[in-house]
């Protein structure tokens, strides 16, 4: 049994688990701005550590540079996509949730 | 199997709720979704260029393009009925 | 490149578990539709799609190596960019200035 499988596996079950966590939390967060911190937290740490985890197994040195190509772009995705919906959403008048007002 | 029955079940959800819904940007955001799944489909049948040409031109355009369509509608009937 | 089915000690190969973990991933996806089902907000409907996105990168990757076709690396580059023309496309176009932010 070779050591490097065992290390992509571990990573590849840990990406799996951050993309649980982001999902969980879009279905369970109250807001658009808290949904949007657990879509990102699947995006950047899913994915990477899925990416991480595949780039082990890689044939060769440019497809192991290609998979990292397509987590740096997913980064760059995420990132201005986060800060256009959230802006946009604070010039709507959507007020962040206050956890004192839902205090039962 | 497993993985083919899920996205069997989730393609046929999707576009059952695309054509049925009366929101219209509900539609077009399950429209997207269906694209993506339907990518996700000719990969599993193993056509990838396929896969590429339905996730940029099925979902991506034609979704922007769709998204933008809804906007215009929104804008005139708003203008109509003030 | 094809796989080398290297057998773990608990009996499975790297491959299977590329696919049980795209199942799993797919069955995540799968719940996210509920959100798009709910809203209440149309930017929440478009969350839930770019985590189909993202999701899609994801299994596609996954896909690529445990059946070893590298040209699903290519279509996962195309996903990512798909999502950034949809998300921009929403701000811009469709949740404009105007509203209330439920419209």
């Amino acid at each position: 049994m070779d050591i490097l499988d065992l290390l992509s596996a571990v990573l590849l079950i840990i990406g799996a688990a951050f993309f649980l966590a982001g999902t969980v939390g879009l279905l369970r967060f109250p807001d658009v701005y808290t949904r949007l911190h657990a879509l990102t937290k699947a995006d950047n740490l899913g994915l990477g550590f899925t990416v991480l985890g595949l780039v082990l197994q890689a044939p060769g040195v440019a497809a192991g540079f290609k998979l990292i190509l397509v987590w740096l772009l997913a980064l760059a995705a995420s990132a201005t996509l986060s800060f256009l919906i959230a802006r946009r959403a604070f010039a709507k008048g959507i007020t962040p949730w206050d956890p004192e007002e839902h205090e039962p | 199997m497993i993985f083919d029955l899920l996205l069997v079940a989730a393609l046929l959800w999707s576009a059952v709720q695309a054509l049925t819904t009366p929101d219209l940007f509900r539609a077009v955001v399950l429209f997207i979704i269906f694209g993506l799944l339907m990518a996700l489909a000719w990969a599993r049948l193993d056509a990838p260029d396929i896969a590429l040409a339905e996730a940029a031109i099925g979902a991506g355009l034609t979704g922007a393009l769709l998204l933008d369509a809804v906007a215009h509608l929104h804008k005139k009937r708003r203008e109509q009925s003030p | 490149m094809h796989c080398t089915h290297v057998v773990l000690d608990f009996g499975g190969t790297v491959t299977d578990l590329y696919l049980i973990l795209a199942a799993f991933l797919l069955l995540n996806l799968l719940m996210a539709l509920w959100r798009i089902a709910r809203g209440p907000t149309p930017a929440d409907r478009l969350l839930a799609s770019l985590l189909f996105g993202t999701g899609g990168v994801a299994v596609l990757l996954l896909l690529a190596y445990a059946e070893g076709g590298q040209t699903l690396v290519d279509a996962a580059l195309v996903f990512t960019l798909l999502a950034v023309i949809t998300g921009a496309a929403f701000v811009r176009r469709v949740w404009g200035k105007e509203g209330n932010g439920h419209s």
